[in-house]
């Protein structure tokens, strides 16, 4: 008899654990969703006040100032514009900041005749960055990039893609243009936790507008 | 393994867009100008075909003028030149037809004398070599009928008539000293050629000899970067399930601790019975 009582807890306790695990496995079933945000459909920001530049009237090309800040009033974009270059393989540089975004100096500056590049983050390791709202962004959707001489100039957006990394359409998106263009480029698509990285971008296409109201 | 294969097949949509991306914008672009000494000031219309009603109109176009490209959908337009303030519904004095085509981009040029005025349609490239500018000339001087056009003291167009358009050529970036040189007269311009950057150069007879113009056709990233950018973390991308192995394991223990006991159970049943059957 003396050893029954310890055997039927032994047996009782194995249950438990199994039981345990199960419950466990099963909890743990389900994929965490991607943070992803809700489109409002209303301007998180005002639109800058004050003059609009004219686009450029004639075909002889006039030089602008070179940007300093970016405002995307519906999705609530309101930035500073760091300058950035080309690494040593070539590619874009990205902000070492996931809160600003970057104009790329190699490309002409916005409001210039030709596709200025702008470029900034999706996110970071813990949360949104300065374009993770880019995608909500539609055609007629407006973009505000403000100069060093003060001026601003208005785009409106023409059309929002999603690439392959392995697929980027280089001279779609970098190549010349005979208008004053924007593109706004960021990360999206499927997240691959094996490398870390996204596997699309997303490129916003925009064209300057006259300062006429709408 | 499976979360990249299952963001492959996520992915392959994107592909499929990808390729047909400015298909989906479909807009081209088209810009107008005169280009024909001895003729007046135009109104120049241009038309979407088979409607009557003007897309662009540009009153009081005097020679040398070159307006801004305008955006207009992919299509069949046609462009018509009338008398400086000639009624809209007037027969116009020339008109031709132009197709264009969605990321391409046109000039529609009158070229010529007076009295053989034609309209050109001039297809405008917008590509360059990388790191590389490119430039064309049309040679729009009357009085000069044919003009020589060098940059940085290399001939671009030995023997440019009057009338005609250059091929583009590719030239290193740089800031040039360009010149049309005609006979008995010369002019110079020095420019910055940025890479990316597509120039149309126009000789025209200025108030005194030959004026040149620089157009900027079109403008990109001098040195475009390689492919894509990589610009976020994955700290608002979705994860897939952890992994089951330490609740297997678990599951696993559990069972064999179940299986101790269980076994430790029968052996001291198996002794009661021994002890109670003797």
């Amino acid at each position: 008899m003396p050893n029954r009582k310890p055997a039927a807890i032994v047996f009782a306790a194995g249950l438990v654990v199994i039981v345990a695990g199960s419950v466990g496995l099963l909890l743990t079933r389900h994929p965490t969703p991607a943070l992803r945000p809700v489109a409002a459909g209303v301007a998180a920001l005002p639109a800058p006040t004050g003059p609009i530049a004219a686009p450029p009237q004639s075909a002889q090309s006039a030089p602008v100032a070179s940007p300093v800040s970016l405002t995307i009033p519906l999705i609530g974009v309101k930035t500073q514009l760091i300058t950035l270059g080309l690494t040593v393989g070539g590619a874009l540089q990205v902000p070492s900041s996931t809160s600003v975004a970057g104009w790329y100096t190699g490309s002409p500056r916005p409001g210039a005749v030709g596709s200025a590049i702008i470029v900034g983050h999706i996110d970071s390791l813990s949360g949104p960055g300065v374009f993770f709202r880019l995608s909500e962004l539609r055609r007629g959707d407006d973009a505000y990039v403000k100069r060093a001489d003060g001026t601003t100039v208005e785009f409106r957006v023409t059309s929002v893609q999603t690439y392959l990394k392995d697929h980027f359409p280089t001279q779609t998106v970098y190549g010349p243009t005979p208008d004053a263009e924007l593109r706004l480029i960021t990360c999206g698509g499927a997240f691959d936790p094996a490398t870390g990285h996204y596997l699309s971008n997303i490129v916003v296409y925009a064209t300057e507008v006259s300062g006429t109201p709408r | 393994m499976l979360l990249a294969a299952s963001a492959l097949l996520l992915g392959i949509p994107a592909a499929a867009t990808a390729s047909a991306a400015s298909a989906t914008t479909g807009t081209g672009w088209i810009r107008l100008a005169h280009l024909s000494p001895n003729t007046p000031a135009v109104d120049v219309y241009l038309y979407s075909f088979g409607n009557s009603s003007a897309e662009i109109v540009l009153h009081h176009v005097a020679y040398g003028t070159v307006s801004p490209y305008e955006a207009v959908t992919a299509g069949d337009y046609s462009v018509a030149m009338r008398t400086s303030g000639a009624s809209p519904s007037s027969q116009p004095v020339l008109s031709t037809s132009v197709t264009v085509k969605a990321d391409h981009a046109y000039t529609v040029a009158g070229l010529g004398p007076e009295s053989g005025l034609r309209l050109q349609v001039l297809d405008d490239q917008l590509t360059t070599p990388s790191g590389k500018s490119v430039i064309r000339v049309i040679q729009a001087s009357l009085k000069q009928q044919t003009v020589k056009f060098t940059c940085g003291g290399q001939t671009i167009v030995p023997k440019a008539t009057f009338g005609s358009v250059s091929a583009y050529q590719a030239i290193p970036a740089n800031t040039w000293t360009m010149q049309a040189i005609g006979s008995g007269t010369t002019a110079t311009g020095r420019w910055t050629m940025a890479p990316g950057t597509v120039h149309t150069m126009v000789v025209l007879d200025g108030t005194n000899g030959l004026e040149i113009v620089n157009l900027e056709d079109a403008a990109g990233a001098g040195q475009p970067p390689a492919g894509g950018v990589t610009t976020g973390f994955g700290g608002t991308a979705g994860h897939g399930p952890g992994s089951p192995a330490p609740w297997l394991a678990l599951i696993g223990a559990g069972a064999l601790i179940t299986l101790t006991g269980g076994f430790r159970l029968r052996r001291h049943g198996l002794r009661r019975q021994l002890t109670t059957g003797s």
